[in-house]
């Protein structure tokens, strides 16, 4: 059995997975990183989201980690040194009540995001529909807008944490699927199959599935996994120029740049299989209708499978295990949006092993054994 | 059309979904009734036609026949999804034979995306459903049969016929007596094409191969040249022919998404088809309720098609007959599928000698260049997609969420087999698994989606 060794093994090669080891490269500590992911590139979570960022959430900890995101973002081909760009696109990003209750929440939630300048505003029905004429009236009271949320390219900014890197002496290896994780004289020995990697510190970024490594460790984490699925279109007319989400529908909506038009939508159930359901688009379609009925015409391209993480207050889980030295990092659905802050963040306490950031006090494994649950108003999840 | 004459006779509900307004597919493609003209095919092969679209109109009044119907998923639950109209149908039927037959095999080259450069079989469809000639002045170039077929038509319908360029000589089949006296009656159809092409005077460069389509906004004239091992061109046999319509076939890619997509078990085999659905003798895939039927499993031809589709219509009626859900039933004898068999048997040897003129080298994917587009729908580079193969995104799955070859409109129906070739030509991958099959295997509109129609759960 041959046995590699490395300082900081990261199991995942998603975006908290690469934007962490990149991130620690940035802290010039000299560590030795090393990434293993069990698939190929972009081939989890990370490849198959629907690309929107948005600071417009209700709760501080959601708009700091995405307000310190976005400026990433915004600046992520210099900063990554990647000169082919993420394919940003800010056209914002409108968020739609269909009752009074889904108003009243976006009204408390805007006055927080203005407390950390967040550019957002309140529209109502009618400037929704001025601002997006293909929207549908059924229902709609209004929502709120923020101009500076937007989209990018998760395989451009995937391919930018990746090539940035490995040009930093990151080895990234796919293909590589971590099979176990022991502890042995304060060593973590990670087993594949024929090989073994002995790592001092070992971040766990594999998401819905972090309870396979961990639960034979004796670690429990709340973690269940959400199968969705996502339509594309083909190339349209532009009909809808910011991201929307629907509170009601649960249905993320971004055209891309080059004319396409992505739909994400929810529904409740269970596993964590990539395949294509039957029932699905019977499902979805009426829905993208009555929200959208400026689309109808629209002929649906393809659809895709992705795997979303659920925790029991639906936010991330960030931080060390009551096994020392051992971290997680599960999205809870927005990988995309918050891996830059998230791997800021997750380098500082890797490599320095403490922290003293007050989103991660948050975000801890252990705030569940205290009880502490943290309410996001603004998901469009089940 | 064989099967659902086969599974009717053997007392089965068949419903028939046609992609296309006229039965028949694009062997037997019948143009609209109301277009006068002639057919310019030979007149055995003309017989053909009219025998097996005359046995499927004695049926296709106690059938439920489709016109138009896109079948645009199937998934392992059985269930067929259809577009008929403006609203879509969720069929599940006890037992579905996929016949979709094969699409013609692109190779790029620099200049191929010119209007004016089309697949012969897409200048042939022309000509038998439009009756009309797709150009004034023809180059016909590629391998195999399909070309002189088509170089021969296009002269019988008016267009002067330039130069047919074939890769290897059609002589080379002689090596395989055998096999072509199987074919005899076939052979004689294709003699009886060749003298057309000699009556008219065409050209034949054998060895040629195009190398470059040229003109502005629309192709003026293709350069014909010999290549080598590598690719390159031979010094001293390029050859400028002034043109209006270059009609290529390189062989064929069977249309095998939706077998994929319902999760049968898939097989590759780079000239015969590239990725096929594994089948037996009857042609059951790995799943009990899913059989695919002609060049579907694997190129075979028209005839050995039109036989096979009375073979395996006869397995699906058992099949739903049956019901049994693993072992393969034993098929109950008749005339109809004695006499099939041995067509098949027949026609099979035969068509084993064509397949062998099919096979291309790879070194005709190196005739691209830089800026040659190997993907039509999203505008993908050849340097773009050996960028994504030079930073070590080598399996399909990986170069398409990088540079989103077969992320487009066709789904990759037109490019795969090239970015699969090219991995192995540029970063010596063997092209691995077949990119995921998704739903859509055609695109339909939300409106569509959302007029739903679900069969009645048993």
């Amino acid at each position: 059995m041959s046995a590699v060794t490395t300082d900081v093994l990261v199991i995942g090669a998603g975006f908290y997975g690469l934007s962490s080891a990149w991130s620690m490269t940035r802290l010039r500590s000299g560590a030795r990183i090393m990434v293993v992911d069990h698939g190929e590139f972009a081939s989890g979570a990370s490849g198959r989201n629907g690309a929107g960022f948005r600071m417009q959430w209700g709760l501080d900890l959601n708009i700091l980690l995405c307000k310190e995101s976005t400026a990433f973002f915004e600046n992520a081909a210099e900063l990554l040194d990647y000169p082919r760009g993420i394919e940003l696109k800010q056209d914002g990003y409108l968020v739609l009540a269909h009752s009074q209750k889904a108003l009243d929440k976006l009204n408390a939630s805007i006055a927080i995001q203005h407390r950390y300048q967040v550019p957002s505003e309140l529209l109502d029905a009618d400037a929704c529909v001025e601002m997006v004429p293909s929207l549908g009236r059924n229902r709609l009271v209004g929502g709120t807008y923020c101009a500076r949320d937007g989209s990018a390219s998760p395989f451009r900014l995937l391919d930018a944490l990746l090539v940035a890197s490995r040009r930093e002496g990151v080895d990234v290896r796919y293909g590589t699927r971590v099979e176990r994780i022991d502890q042995r004289d304060g060593v973590f020995i990670a087993t594949i199959r024929d090989a073994t990697i002995e790592a001092e510190r070992v971040l766990l970024c594999t998401d819905w599935a972090v309870p396979q490594l961990l639960e034979p460790l004796g670690v429990e984490l709340p973690v269940t996994s959400l199968p969705k699925e996502a339509i594309v279109t083909v190339p349209c007319t532009p009909r809808v120029k910011p991201i929307l989400i629907s509170l009601e529908h649960k249905i993320s909506v971004n055209q891309l740049a080059r004319g396409s038009i992505v739909f994400v939508p929810t529904r409740a159930r269970e596993g964590s299989t990539v395949e294509s359901t039957s029932d699905f688009l019977g499902w979805a379609a009426p829905k993208v209708v009555d929200l959208l009925p400026g689309v109808a015409d629209v002929p649906v391209l393809r659809t895709w499978g992705c795997v979303s993480s659920i925790t029991p207050d639906m936010q991330p889980i960030l931080g060390e295990t009551p096994i020392e030295k051992l971290y997680v990092a599960v999205s809870s659905f927005r990988g995309f949006m918050t891996c830059p802050a998230v791997g800021r963040m997750l380098a500082d306490l890797v490599v320095n092993g403490v922290s003293d950031d007050p989103v991660l006090a948050q975000l801890t494994p252990s705030r569940f054994k205290a009880g502490n649950t943290i309410i996001e108003p603004l998901l469009n999840q089940e | 059309m064989a099967a659902a004459i086969e599974a009717t006779a053997r007392g089965c509900e068949v419903t028939v979904l046609d992609e296309s307004a006229r039965p028949g597919g694009q062997i037997y493609r019948q143009a609209d009734p109301r277009l006068q003209g002639t057919e310019f095919a030979e007149p055995t092969e003309l017989a053909r036609k009219k025998r097996l679209l005359g046995r499927f109109d004695e049926i296709v009044h106690a059938i439920d026949y489709r016109a138009n119907a896109i079948a645009y998923a199937a998934f392992g639950n059985g269930e067929i999804h259809v577009q008929v109209g403006d609203g879509t149908e969720v069929l599940r039927p006890d037992a579905v034979v996929l016949a979709t037959g094969v699409r013609e095999r692109a190779i790029p080259f620099p200049g191929w995306t010119l209007p004016g450069v089309m697949f012969a079989g897409g200048a042939q469809a022309i000509l038998k459903a439009q009756r009309t000639c797709p150009g004034r002045i023809a180059v016909v170039a590629g391998c195999g049969p399909l070309p002189i077929v088509v170089a021969s038509q296009l002269t019988r319908a008016g267009t002067k016929v330039a130069a047919l360029a074939s890769l290897r000589s059609p002589l080379s089949i002689l090596g395989s007596p055998g096999g072509l006296w199987h074919g005899r009656d076939i052979i004689r159809e294709g003699v009886g094409y060749g003298r057309s092409l000699l009556q008219a005077g065409v050209a034949r460069l054998t060895g040629y191969v195009p190398v470059r389509a040229l003109g502005t906004g629309h192709l003026e004239a293709v350069q014909l040249a010999r290549i080598d091992e590598h690719g390159q061109v031979v010094p001293g046999t390029v050859r400028e022919i002034a043109c209006d319509l270059l009609a290529v076939n390189y062989g064929f890619i069977a249309n095998s998404e939706l077998a994929a997509m319902a999760g049968a078990r898939i097989r590759h085999d780079p000239d015969g088809g590239f990725w096929l659905p594994e089948t037996d003798e009857n042609g059951r895939t790995s799943l009990p309720w899913l059989f695919a039927a002609g060049d579907t499993a694997g190129l075979r031809g028209a005839l050995v098609a039109e036989s096979e589709g009375t073979i395996v219509g006869a397995a699906a009626a058992t099949a739903v007959d049956t019901a049994v859900a693993t072992a393969a039933p034993t098929v109950a004898a008749s005339d109809a599928l004695t006499e099939a068999i041995a067509v098949r048997s027949r026609y099979s040897r035969f068509a084993r000698v064509v397949r062998q003129t099919l096979s291309v080298p790879v070194a005709l994917w190196r005739t691209a260049t830089d800026d040659t587009v190997i993907c039509r729908c999203e505008n993908v580079l050849l340097s773009e997609v050996r960028a994504a193969l030079e930073s070590g995104h080598h399996s399909l799955n990986a170069i398409k969420r990088n540079e989103r070859p077969g992320m487009g409109w066709c789904g990759g129906r037109m490019c795969l087999h090239s970015v699969a070739v090219l991995a192995e030509l540029h970063a010596g991958v063997a092209p691995g698994k077949m990119m995921t099959p998704r739903p859509m295997a055609r695109p339909v509109t939300f409106a569509a989606l959302a007029r739903q129609k679900r069969a009645a759960a048993e």
